[in-house]
């Protein structure tokens, strides 16, 4: 799953393109985008963003 | 077949005959739904497990209680409501309809559970280091009774699932490990102190199991070897005592583990030799009568084979090979071997689960798309045009994608310059012990172009000239990085990884390397098992080795901060002149270096704005360097494209 990434929240640190393997992340305007045909749904920015702007949509058997 | 008598002779667990000695064992996917229940991803990924030919194929572990505290991944199968029973049906179904012995895992993950919690369950709080997992609180007696109870009607619904078999794990820091160590269990009462009382919860359990479901078989896997010695973990005898106890108690097999997810040692990568934990199996065999099994590093079946002829298992575990190809044991009985898709031992499957991914294999791409029919994983359907492909490398990416082209019916030829295949994978299979295994798909995958008629011209230089010159449909540009320079004109210019890890150059004692990517760090490594160097690593970004995968980064680390190589982060270089380093950003300034080696790599240019072919496409590195699993996946989704 591709993360998706708060907008709102976001304030531009990249820190989550310090650890992003195939750095597929840009800030642009001070927000992250992620771009879909590099990303390799690792997850690590995820769990590197403090201000929890990143996050996976797990899927639920009632909401795919 | 013949090749290995013992790994396909008859086996038996509990009242079972089993048709040979392998046993698909229990692997998190991530694959079912994030409340628990199985998704269609899951069933056909152990549909395809079952038709490989393991005579017992294992589900991944299932939690069983309703607040999640046996949770430990966000897309844990769950087992601790009757609503989930008809998911796990369709499992246990695919798996004997397909042949094989179905074995149901119950697993709480304990300390490594509570994923959706604010903290984990415990015998006594004993913090860990991995910021991962969850705070742990200690468990009452009645928190003890209530997941005894909710085990037992794990175990229920297991039967009424229909599965053959049942699985209970206590290992690498899951709830019943937890009680089972001395570095966890500090409690006082009747379920600490010594290793049967560490081992009660265990054998309540396995007995209560055994007594509610009209006495299914009941395997139980544990840890033979802890590696927390650093850490006051158990003893070697008292590890295997823990089996011996299991098997006093009931279990109708037991499954030998190696290390926790805590241990500082290696367990699972490259750098431990394959066949390696068997003693640790060994010592246990010796002391018990029921079956025993293990997984850990037994890739190749002439290692399984030896060991269960020299008596040291009885059945033959894997996990990682057989995510790489599920196939596996049907090819080794064909004699097929050298069709398998090896696993490297990456771990990307197991890193991706704690950072809430299902996962995915470097060597396997259609992981996890088994039954999604343009995948190709049961054949490909023809394209409905027949294309003429040249292919420019044949590296992972070319190679790959090779064979997914041809399986459509295209006709492909592979341009490669050197007098080998397998482009900078040769260069990686050098870094350091075991890195030689990354050839092994190389190798298959040549294999397999060859069968499929591919034609590979090895020692051929190909260039846009010629390409357009053989009228192709499609130009496939796999020609992987080039390397980025950085000296002026009248110096001479920096030395490539090839440099040193081919052309065998010996650097001085002072080494600089220029990019802390996965390259930079692989020159480091390789020179380091040389001899003594000064090494400094120079990476523009923050961060070092952002695309190595964190169980070898650690290790990397470790050596080259033991063997003190210095790491200049957020530093650039401004130039590189006669022997000096000039930089910018964080550790502005110059240094000094005997050698000075370029290591940051970039995507292919020669080739851009090219109009060889009608199509144009870049894989791997030549589209943007990164890893190998990048590389293979490219190839193998253009070719399902092209």
């Amino acid at each position: 799953m591709i993360p998706k990434i708060d907008t709102e929240l976001c304030t531009g640190c990249k820190s989550c393109i310090e650890v992003c393997p195939p750095l597929a992340i840009v800030v642009e305007n001070e927000k992250a985008f992620i771009d879909p045909e590099f990303c390799e749904e690792c997850g690590f920015c995820v769990a590197e963003c403090i201000v929890n702007a990143i996050a996976i949509e797990f899927p639920s058997s009632t909401k795919k | 077949m013949e090749q290995y008598p013992h790994v396909f002779s008859p086996g038996r667990i509990g009242p079972f005959e089993t048709k040979n000695r392998i046993k698909y064992a229990a692997t998190e996917t991530n694959f079912p739904f994030s409340d628990g229940f199985v998704s269609d991803r899951e069933v056909a990924y152990m549909e395809a497990q079952a038709k490989g030919g393991a005579a017992i194929v294992t589900t991944q572990g299932a939690y069983p209680d309703k607040k999640g505290e046996g949770r430990g991944f966000k897309g844990m199968m769950a087992i601790w409501d009757d609503r989930f029973i008809p998911g796990l049906a369709r499992i246990a179904d695919v798996i004997k309809k397909n042949g094989a012995l179905s074995c149901i895992q119950i697993l709480h993950c304990g300390r490594e559970g509570g994923v959706d919690l604010d903290y984990c369950l415990m015998p006594s709080v004993v913090p860990q280091k991995l910021s991962y997992f969850k705070p742990p609180r200690e468990m009452t007696k009645e928190d003890i009774g209530a997941s005894l109870k909710d085990h037992i009607e794990a175990a229920k619904r297991a039967k009424a699932a229909g599965f053959d078999m049942i699985e209970i794990s206590g290992i690498v820091g899951y709830l019943l490990s937890t009680f089972i160590s001395r570095y966890t269990n500090k409690r006082a009462d009747e379920y600490g102190g010594d290793i049967r009382n560490r081992c009660r919860l265990m054998v309540e359990v396995l007995q209560g199991i055994k007594a509610e479901t009209g006495g299914m078989p009941v395997g139980v896997r544990l840890c033979g070897h802890e590696l927390l010695d650093d850490r006051g973990g158990n003893s070697v005898d008292e590890s295997i005592e823990s089996f011996r106890i299991a098997e006093e108690a009931g279990a109708d097999y037991l499954s030998v583990t190696i290390g926790w997810h805590e241990s500082s040692q290696s367990v699972i990568t490259r750098d431990v030799p394959m066949g390696h934990w068997l003693s640790v199996a060994e010592a246990v065999k010796k002391k018990v009568s029921i079956p025993v099994m293990m997984a850990f590093r037994q890739f190749t079946s002439d290692i399984p084979e030896r060991a269960i002829a020299g008596n040291m298992i009885d059945f033959w575990e894997m996990c990682r090979p057989m995510i790489a190809d599920p196939e596996l044991p049907k090819k080794v009985a064909e004699g097929r071997e050298e069709e398998i898709i090896p696993c490297v031992a990456c771990n990307l499957c197991f890193s991706r689960l704690y950072y809430h991914q299902p996962i995915m294999c470097s060597v396997r791409p259609t992981v996890g798309h088994e039954r999604e029919l343009e995948w190709g994983y049961y054949g490909f359907k023809k394209a409905s045009t027949k294309k003429r492909i040249a292919i420019v490398g044949s590296g992972p990416s070319g190679l790959q994608c090779g064979v997914v082209a041809a399986k459509r019916g295209h006709e492909v030829v592979i341009f490669e310059k050197n007098s080998i295949t397998g482009g900078n994978i040769n260069l990686a299979s050098l870094v350091d012990e075991g890195a030689v295994e990354l050839l092994r798909p190389i190798r298959t995958l040549e294999k397999e172009c060859r069968r499929l008629g591919v034609e590979i011209r090895l020692g051929e230089e190909s260039t846009p000239d010629i390409i357009k010159a053989g009228s192709f449909d499609a130009a496939v540009i796999a020609t992987g990085a080039t390397i980025r320079q950085y000296s002026d004109a009248e110096n001479a210019s920096c030395l490539t990884p090839a440099d040193i890890m081919v052309k065998g150059q010996k650097p001085g004692e002072r080494v600089a390397i220029i990019g802390g990517n996965g390259t930079g760090l692989g020159v480091a490594i390789f020179l380091l098992r040389q001899g003594d160097y000064r090494i400094t690593i120079i990476e523009e970004s923050g961060k070092i080795g952002r695309d190595v995968n964190p169980f070898y980064l650690w290790q990397y680390i470790r050596l080259m901060k033991t063997r003190k190589a210095a790491f200049f982060t957020n530093t650039g270089i401004e130039r590189v002149e006669k022997g000096i380093v000039y930089l910018n950003g964080k550790k502005a300034g110059s240094f000094e270096a005997d050698i000075i080696v370029a290591a940051v790599l970039e995507p292919e240019k020669k080739w851009r704005d090219l109009a060889a072919a009608k199509e144009v496409y870049f894989v791997g590195d030549a589209k943007r360097p990164r890893r190998l699993n990048n590389a293979i996946h490219d190839g193998y989704r253009l070719g399902m494209v092209i």
